[in-house]
């Protein structure tokens, strides 16, 4: 398959300043940045974590940003490919990163990968998802225009939240005997359409 | 002192209200179609029509003094919401005219007051009526797509169905978001739950609440 990681001037010049970084410190540096691979927008590391990196490992702030952006870009595309741990490892080598270097990459990918890769998965463009569904069942006996009722009714309690923020915004939708039939027989139609892709 | 038909109080309840006592001492001196005219306006009034100017041409072109005029139609008004309120199942026809009779209803009016609510005008009219009362908004259209995400820009290829919906409610709310699997699974299941458990009481509550 075609190599996912090109042998870039920028890629030399990373490969250069990570070979040169002990293993151990290495391979933690890598354990984090998997970890928060999945997060749209957010620093791997803070302002203050940076500079103490810049100093455990003798790299100044230009050199740490290139070795943090290539090991994230790294680790990107072995998601977006879907390379294998082995595979991976060569295709580093391949560009001259030390064989040791390379395990952490291949290593940490074989562990942390597969749950990264469902996080992604999950990742979608829609500006809210269904978090949470809640009900409540209720027999209305009479209302202002109508004694004496005994009609069942449904309230639906959707909690929907949009990707970039924490809160959950309410929809509540009441139902009577009939309505939620209508609703039960479209979900029942969608979960035909479900069925018929596997 | 045997009743034939041993009947509590009216349907009207232990106190008739006032604007209905008021009205039956007033509609001595109302003629049938006068009665009648009014009947239509105040039948057009429940179903949540405006009629001012129908009100103000009765007025004006009546003897009966505004202020009695005023009763009457209160009273009438109070009279057809009271009675629509309780379902036929509970008040038969019979009954309804008896109650009006111990009010002196003239018979005439009896007949007419009784084709309104138990006529063919009723469900419309229970309709109408129920559109004031409160609730929470109802889904006035839902509509639905499943998509199967075939690549995005972190994964060549993901193949992840979802589902995505678009609810519009009776309040003109809109909301669109999307449906994980696991979660459109979970809809579907307590969806389901509901009716069983709505089922269920419809079958329990009909032998246990006593009308």
């Amino acid at each position: 398959m075609t190599s996912i990681v090109k042998e870039t001037r920028s890629i030399k010049e990373a490969v250069t300043f990570i070979n040169a970084i002990d293993v151990n410190k290495f391979s933690r540096l890598i354990s984090r940045i998997i970890q928060k691979l999945h997060l749209k927008g957010e620093r791997t590391f803070s302002e203050e974590e940076e500079q103490k990196l810049q100093a455990a490992l003798s790299l100044d702030k230009q050199a740490l940003n290139l070795v943090l952006e290539t090991a994230a870009f790294i680790l990107e595309q072995a998601v977006y490919h879907n390379v294998k741990p082995a595979a991976l490892q060569q295709q580093l080598e391949a560009v001259h990163l030390n064989s040791d270097k390379a395990e952490v990459f291949s290593h940490s990918w074989a562990t942390a990968g597969p749950e990264l890769l469902e996080k992604l998965k999950h990742n979608t463009f829609a500006p809210k998802k269904l978090e949470y569904v809640g009900w409540q069942l209720n027999l209305q006996m009479a209302q202002s225009s109508q004694a004496r009722l005994k009609s069942p009714s449904a309230i639906l309690q959707l909690g929907l939240r949009n990707d970039d923020s924490e809160v959950q915004e309410n929809v509540f939708v009441e139902f009577n005997h009939q309505e939620l039939l209508e609703l039960y027989n479209k979900l029942e139609i969608v979960q035909g359409q479900l069925d018929s892709l596997t | 002192m045997a009743s034939s038909h041993a009947k509590d109080s009216s349907f009207l309840g232990g106190r008739i209200p006032p604007e209905i006592e008021s009205m039956s001492k007033n509609l001595k001196d109302v003629d049938h179609d006068m009665f009648r005219r009014i009947l239509k306006a105040v039948v057009s009034a429940l179903d949540g029509k405006d009629c001012r100017e129908v009100m103000r041409t009765i007025a004006e072109s009546s003897t009966i003094p505004q202020k009695r005029l005023g009763h009457i139609i209160a009273g009438m008004y109070r009279l057809l919401s009271e009675a629509i309120r309780i379902p036929t199942s509970s008040l038969k026809q019979e009954a309804f005219k008896e109650d009006l009779r111990e009010l002196r209803i003239p018979e005439d009016f009896i007949t007419d007051f009784s084709s309104v609510v138990f006529g063919n005008r009723r469900a419309a009219l229970e309709a109408a009526r129920s559109l004031n009362d409160p609730h929470l908004p109802t889904i006035e259209e839902l509509k639905w797509r499943v998509d199967v995400a075939i690549s995005t820009s972190s994964l060549a290829r993901a193949m992840q169905p979802s589902v995505l919906m678009q609810m519009k409610l009776s309040d003109g709310s809109f909301n669109r978001f999307e449906v994980p699997v696991s979660k459109f699974q979970e809809l579907r299941y307590n969806v389901a739950l509901i009716l069983k458990e709505m089922n269920d009481l419809e079958k329990r509550s009909i032998l246990k609440i006593q009308d």
